[in-house]
């Protein structure tokens, strides 16, 4: 305990969530209200996004949207506690999770969200190649089959007008 | 007798860090049904494996990925 005291302050991060039934604006100013909860406990917030109305992955208390703010900050070990149990004491976050972050300057974060988005890039390029190839052959290979389907049809209509005229003249 | 060609670290590779926000990159170590795959078969060395396991499980308390399919 001693020895984290003295190492001071360190980087947290903080990624939360409000339900859907506010306005954006509504949204805006409970964000506000929840870096206030975080900077009343002494702590020196760095960074703050605000991603805007998402879908969640699954639905909590009935909420199929949340909008999601993330925000970093430094402060002491022994306040992280505090602050976690002021949001999850609040109605108007609907989850939260803080965890411990790396001290990044803006342009290494604006690097790594560069790299993410390329590597993304690059894998979503690698799925759908194969997939269109897939897709390709079925479908050639039902028209091939649809096409001999029709002309064995048109033979079988022939026949059966045949042997129908047939039956007539008899 | 080990025939499984070793694969190269994504992580070690691209220079990233494992970040629990990163969905895309998430998910290519995700099974159909939500499962985290096993270290042999996304290639990702053991110390980043670990770090990923743990991204996976954080994006799914946010609700950021599904922890089942459906």
């Amino acid at each position: 305990m001693s020895k984290s005291k003295a190492s001071g302050p360190s980087r947290y991060e903080l990624l939360f969530i409000v339900p859907n039934n506010y306005t954006e604006e509504e949204a805006k100013t409970i964000v506000a209200k929840v870096e206030g909860v975080v900077s009343e406990q002494g702590a020196n917030i760095v960074y703050r996004e605000f991603w805007g109305k998402k879908k969640l992955a699954y639905i909590i208390k009935q909420n199929h949207y949340g909008y999601y703010s993330l925000c970093e900050f430094d402060s002491e070990k022994n306040v992280i506690a505090k602050i976690d149990r002021t949001l999850r004491l609040s109605q108007e976050v609907l989850r939260h999770q803080i965890v411990s972050a790396v001290v990044l300057s803006d342009a290494e974060r604006a690097k790594i969200k560069d790299k993410q988005e390329q590597s993304a890039v690059k894998n979503e390029k690698k799925d759908e190649k194969p997939i269109k190839e897939k897709a390709a052959r079925p479908t050639a290979v039902r028209t091939e089959k649809n096409e001999s389907n029709k002309a064995e049809l048109k033979d079988l209509d022939e026949k059966l007008e045949g042997i129908l005229s047939a039956q007539d003249l008899l | 007798m080990n025939n499984k060609k070793q694969k190269d670290c994504f992580y070690c590779v691209n220079q990233l860090e494992v970040d629990y926000k990163d969905v895309r990159t998430l998910r290519r170590f995700i099974n159909f049904y939500m499962k985290i795959l096993p270290g042999d078969r996304t290639g990702i060395c053991s110390w980043h494996q670990r770090k990923l396991t743990q991204a996976i499980k954080r994006a799914r308390v946010m609700s950021l990925l599904s922890p089942t399919h459906k």
